[in-house]
């Protein structure tokens, strides 16, 4: 919403059309003889080795597949296998060019991609750069087992093309030694050493993610380009249009600043073989027809798009060269349908019913090596001899390759038996990180002169006066100051933090926590997204992957149901399935709502807690807020911080002397006692806090029975101590928030501390959670959100009874087992 | 490592033992061959020696404890080792009773709570909260007896709390014992808890139905009396301010008998058949005690004693409202049938409640009978300031040898306490040994 561009009616009421250039169709036809100034012999021998060295490791894991064994080698594989043979020449035509500082992101079939871009890198490193690569990761555990094993003694590149084989195939059989422990396997293996990133389970997953990693270039200034490998399927995923959008979008060349204003720099490139396993893109699952056609939908620049012809080396080569050019000129996005096709079922267990023998005998004909070789022989740029004894020293090389990667002694699996906490130990990196470079960071004012932070100096951080009296909430310091503090110290300390979102800048966020944001920081470190949930959390992922740190907010808890994907498989496991390699510093803000109704007003902490990898919190004072989010800001972990809109404006009443100044940390895991009681626990997730206090006022003068009240202030970790002495000491707890009772991560804590505290509880462990309905009309939120009375009457129906007490809700076990026969 | 001691079964048949005495307690330094315990069999008793060195960690069972065979007793280790492992079988954590204490303020503000209802009996199936079932191990009480006042009748923390400021505890060693049983017991243990002994006398069921039919209510306060006021200042001052000292003797009640059977046959012609055994004992007194026992008939006083001229005779008559003693006064000087005139007309003003108060002092010796209860010997309380008591007692057959022959006799029991302040052991014994004389020879006595 910049006031800067004027939305005049003027123009936009005038008539015209929208004019499109034409989209380029595999235009390159030149010949071997023409392309001989560009492509010495050498060249063109080892396009030929590219193809034929991703050739035989497909055909290998083929015969293993299909045969259980290779070349007289023996092996079981039983994990997946989605090969690309047939699709070679649009692999090492991509990574031709391509260099360690540019960044490829994959697919579930992206071995031939991983395979090229590491020969690519290998051929333009130097030995002293290759051997620091290789001798660094994991500290060389990848590495010894192929060192001095090269057939060439003491040269360090065919000693690399064993280490890159090697490190893919150990991963791909679940090998320890492999580049990512086996953690990743076959549609997850990636070395980033060579700029090799994650390849991605999920179709079409990697395209927000590229897309983040270019937006760090982009923004941090990073030399190279990314390019989104994913298929022509995934054009049937929303999150890759969004992806599309989001980097295309017009505030980067019109509002981001000098040095930041070019496109992203990014290809998202389309393997397009035609089918998404068996649903055949053209003529059956898209509209598109060809693919290309999609890049004039998204912009004016038509995203450069360009259908290319992935059957020959060449072809592609050529394209990226014109299309890496448009990236360091003008920049991009740009769009490549690169058309290839693959020869064998999208796994060993497919049988091709989607498809009849003629269409791939005749895409045989085309075969790429057969094609390319011949043509080489025509231009005399080698013998036929040549090419065979190339491919019988591949095949030698590959059978080294599967013997070391099958060998138990040197590729041992993962131990858990002997160190069971080898994977658990990898799903958070929990490091302390204060900035993630080290250089100033970019900003348009002292931070003293910042508006917010002016007005922030004059309230008060206390939510009492000196007579205990509450200040009001326009003098108080508010939870939404604390959480604001927090951030904006952090984008003066970390120059890679950015934060992004819908409605972020100029507006402040929809709830006023980023007020006074915009005046400090250029446009490239704090801007408004798209309405792209899967953009705005797959882009973090990759901005985070590619080493920077990031905030992003997704407005309402509800909307994390538009990027579940990004969340939950991406943002979740990168840090584990890398085995340790990559970090991932990504604050995800939520806000919970309280009065829009069912698709605005949900608590879904529980749903984020079950899914392993996420840190999660729930601060809900000013002091707490500040304080779990300098550990979340300062940390390398992804952290889904909960915000709730009933309390922005709370003033802090429980530490005393108020939110302090300085820096702090609340510890994540750590759950906080608010009051102190002897007779019964309370404990709560978020808001619900305050209805709990009010419980607990209420128990103590009407029924003199005094309750200890807990903030969890973290589900995911939790430290259960604080909790178990308070359950040993009063013997009764009810857990209480606002997620719907079923399924929430209180039932989870009540079931832990009925095991670990089972001997001291005089009742078990109760849980008010809201109903299991949708989320009713503000004005229903009584009947539908935990209430004091509730807690209440739960402690008098289930725990304690409580004299005279008339209880409103009905918490009997007919009723219990009434609703959830019912389902609600 | 911790080590455990098992109670060795010491013969096949052998199910369990007693353990007599503890040698070492908890925390103790053991070496090997201290002695450890005690236990017992039906049969005899045996010595238990440590075969290891270390701490007496864990002691699972008290003194008195029957425990079955093979089970482990003790720990023994190095401190701080975890012995919960070793732990028999329902054998909870004991908790110091300060810590138990400390817990035992009800959760719930007291005052504003109804106290719950104790259940009069004993249930088999108890549904109660693990919070409560610890604190109720921890204060020793029946939870079968606990009203449960949580959700759906669960016992919880305040209903033990309940049950153990109203009564039914046990010991730990009693309670494991008394495990199936649905008998109520009565507790003599120390704050009332019922021991192991306690549960070889299970309350008839027909006062548990009594405390049933009085609506829960276990107890009945009735205000005391004026008499069993005075009977209650009159005993606790006679025990605590005197010296009291009880011998009991036997004579041979042969003659006695016979010369009360004569009278008896002779009721018609004489009017003597009232006359008692008690009498006859009552007048042998009257006469022994003018007979060089004068100290016996007298009233300890603060700086003297008070030694009496008469023979002025108590007698203890047992009535509906309590103890009481007339006077028979002068009664050396009263023929045998005027004391027992005199002792009916007195037992019956006291039954009937006409006493005249002036007959109630004024003794200066008393005689007590529970004969006629088949007490064989007991401790009769000084009636205080007297310096002396007698105490009859039933008649038992003895055999004693005549001229090489066996030959059983009646023995009539005498339990004598008197005022040590004032008397000593041998002149008290030679008083019973005169009326024992005089009894045994009455009608020489008769004849005086």
């Amino acid at each position: 919403m910049p006031k800067s561009q004027f939305m005049d009616p003027d123009v936009l009421r005038q008539p015209g059309f929208v004019e499109f250039e034409p989209i380029p169709v595999n235009q390159y036809n030149k010949t071997i003889k023409e392309e001989s100034k560009n492509f010495s012999k050498e060249d063109f021998m080892r396009i030929y080795r590219d193809m034929a060295i991703i050739r035989e490791f497909e055909q290998m894991l083929l015969d293993i597949k299909t045969k259980s064994e290779y070349q007289g080698i023996s092996y079981n594989n039983p994990g997946p296998a989605h090969l690309s043979l047939g699709q070679e020449a649009s692999a090492v035509g991509q990574a031709y060019l391509l260099d360690k500082n540019d960044y490829i992101f994959g697919s579930h079939r992206s071995h031939g991609e991983i395979l090229a871009k590491g020969l690519s890198c290998i051929h333009k490193l130097d030995d002293k750069e290759l051997l620091a690569d290789m001798e660094g990761f994991f500290d060389g555990a990848t590495y010894r087992v192929v060192e001095g094993k090269e057939k060439d003694k003491g040269n360090v590149k065919d000693l690399a093309i064993d280490f890159l084989l090697y490190g893919a195939l150990a991963e791909i059989f679940a090998r320890e030694t492999g580049f990512n422990k086996g953690l990743g396997g076959s549609m997850h293996a990636f070395f980033t050493p060579f700029g090799i990133y994650p390849n991605n389970a999920i179709v079409g997953g990697s395209a927000t993610i590229a897309m983040g990693a270019s937006m760090f270039k982009r923004i941090n200034g990073k030399p190279g380009i990314v390019v989104s490998n994913v298929g022509d399927a995934s054009m049937g995923r929303g999150p890759v249009w969004e992806a599309l959008n989001m980097g295309a979008m017009d505030q980067i060349t019109q509002l981001w600043e000098e040095g930041h204003n070019k496109g992203l720099p990014i290809i998202f490139n389309f393997f397009n073989n035609l089918y998404g396993m068996g649903g055949q893109t053209v003529g059956e699952t898209m509209a598109y027809n060809i693919l290309a056609r999609v890049g004039a939908g998204v912009s004016p620049t038509q995203l450069h798009a360009e259908r290319v012809d992935g059957y020959n080396p060449l072809a592609v080569i050529d394209a990226m060269r014109r299309k890496m050019e448009i990236l360091n000129n003008q920049g991009g996005p740009v769009l490549m349908d690169t058309l290839t096709y693959r020869m064998t079922g999208h796994s060993p267990s497919d049988a091709s019913t989607y498809r009849t023998k003629e269409e791939v005998d005749k895409w045989a004909e085309h075969d790429v090596l057969v094609n390319f070789e011949k043509k080489l022989v025509e231009a005399k740029v080698a013998k036929a001899d040549d090419f065979a004894a190339m491919r019988e020293d591949i095949r030698e090389r590959m059978m080294k390759i599967v013997n070391l990667a099958i060998d138990d002694n040197v590729s041992p699996r993962m131990d858990l038996a002997k160190n069971p906490n080898i994977i658990a130990d990898m799903m958070f990196s929990n490091q302390k990180i204060e900035k993630m470079e080290d250089r100033t960071p970019d900003v348009l004012i002292p931070k003293e002169e910042n508006p917010r932070v002016q007005k922030i100096a004059k309230k008060e951080r206390f939510g009492f006066d000196k007579n205990g009296k509450p200040v009001s909430k326009n003098k108080v310091y508010q939870l939404r100051d604390g959480l604001f503090e927090a951030i904006i110290d952090k984008f003066y300390e970390d120059p890679t933090l950015v934060a992004y979102g819908e409605d972020n800048r100029d507006w402040g966020g929809a709830y006023a926590v980023y007020q006074g944001l915009t005046e400090s920081l250029p446009y490239h470190r704090f801007f408004n997204s798209p309405i792209s949930e899967s953009a705005i959390a797959g882009s973090a992922v990759g901005y985070a992957m590619s080493g920077g740190r990031v905030i992003a907010e997704i407005m309402y808890c509800d909307f994390i149901g538009c990027c579940g994907d990004e969340i939950f498989n991406q943002l979740a496991k990168w840090q584990s399935m890398s085995a340790g390699v990559l970090k991932m510093p990504v604050i995800i803000r939520v806000s919970v709502g309280s009065k829009y109704g069912a698709q605005h007003s949900q608590d879904w902490t529980s749903m984020c807690a079950h899914v392993p990898g996420l840190k999660v919190v729930f601060p809900v004072t000013p002091y707490d807020a500040k304080g779990i989010m300098n550990s979340a800001l300062n940390g390398t972990d992804p952290v889904i911080v909960f915000e709730s809109q009933r309390i922005y404006d709370v003033g802090e009443q429980f530490h005393e002397g108020g939110v302090p100044e300085g820096y702090y940390e609340v510890e994540i895991g750590e759950p906080d006692i608010k009051k102190e009681g002897k007779d019964v626990t309370i404990l709560t997730i978020g808001a619900t806090l305050y209805r709990a206090l009010d419980a607990a006022k209420e128990l103590e003068e009407k029924y003199g029975i005094s309750a200890e009240v807990i903030d969890a202030r973290s589900i995911v970790p939790f430290n259960y101590e604080k909790v178990l002495e308070s359950v040993k000491k009063t013997g009764r707890i009810v857990l209480a928030s606002d997620a719907c009772t079923r399924g929430s991560a209180l039932n989870t804590i009540a079931q832990n501390i009925t095991e670990m505290a089972f001997d001291y509880l005089d009742a078990p462990p109760v849980v008010v959670g809201a109903q299991n309905w949708i989320t009713p009309c503000y004005e229903l939120d009584a009947e539908f959100f935990p209430q004091k009375e509730w807690i209440i009457d739960a402690i008098h129906e289930k725990i304690l009874p409580l004299p005279g007490h008339v209880a409103t809700i009905n918490f009997t076990e007919t009723e219990q087992i009434r609703k959830n026969k019912k389902g609600v | 490592m911790a080590t455990p001691v098992i109670m060795p079964r010491q013969g096949q048949s052998v199910e369990s033992c007693i353990i007599g005495k503890w040698h070492k307690q908890k925390g103790d330094q053991v070496n090997v061959g201290d002695m450890l315990f005690t236990y017992e069999t039906d049969k005899a008793t045996f010595d238990e020696e440590a075969t290891v060195a270390g701490t007496l960690l864990e002691v699972f069972f008290e003194e008195g404890d029957d425990v079955e065979c093979l089970l482990n007793v003790c720990v023994i280790g190095e401190p701080g080792e975890d012995i919960s492992a070793f732990r028999p079988e329902g054998e909870a954590e004991e908790a110091p009773a300060e810590a138990a204490k400390e817990e035992a303020p009800a959760a719930a503000a007291p005052a504003a709570v109804a106290a719950p209802a104790l259940s009069d009996t004993a249930k088999d199936n108890v549904f109660i909260s693990p919070r409560a079932k610890n604190h109720a191990e921890k204060l020793g009480v029946d939870v079968r007896f606990a009203e449960g006042s949580g959700p759906n009748g669960r016992i919880i923390e305040r209903d033990v709390e309940a049950l153990a400021q109203s009564g039914v505890a046990f010991t730990k060693a009693a309670q494991a014992a008394a495990a199936g049983s649905t008998d109520q017991f009565e507790g003599t243990g120390i704050g009332g808890r019922v021991t192991t002994g306690d549960l070889k006398k299970p309350v008839a069921q027909a006062v548990t139905e009594a405390m049933a039919a009085e609506e829960g209510v276990a107890y009945t306060d009735t205000p005391l009396t004026n008499i069993r006021k005075v009977i209650s200042k009159s005993m606790h001052n006679s025990l605590s301010t005197t010296a009291q000292l009880t011998l009991n003797t036997s004579f041979d009640a042969t003659e006695i008998m016979a010369y009360r059977k004569k009278l008896k046959a002779n009721a018609e012609k004489l009017g003597l058949g009232n006359i008692t055994l008690n009498d006859i004992v009552l007048y042998a007194v009257s006469r022994t005690l003018l007979e060089g026992h004068e100290d016996l008939n007298a009233h300890m006083l603060d700086d003297k004693m008070r030694r009496f001229n008469h023979v002025n005779l108590g007698v203890a008559v047992d009535t509906p409202r309590g103890l009481m003693v007339p006077t028979i006064f002068c009664s050396e000087l009263k023929s045998l049938a005027e004391i027992s005139a005199e002792t009916k007309e007195l037992a019956g003003a006291c039954q009937g409640g006409t006493i005249s108060p002036d007959l109630l002092t004024g003794g200066s010796f008393t005689v007590t009978n529970l004969g006629s209860f088949g007490i064989e010997s007991f401790t009769p309380v000084l009636n205080a300031p007297q310096t002396g008591i007698l105490g009859v007692d039933t008649i038992v057959q003895r055999a004693k040898e005549v001229d090489g022959e066996i030959k059983y006799y009646p023995a009539m029991g005498l339990s004598l306490t008197f005022d040590h302040r004032a008397v000593d052991g041998a002149p008290a014994a030679k008083f019973l040994k005169d009326l024992k004389n005089n009894l045994e020879n009455f009608s020489v006595l008769l004849a005086k």
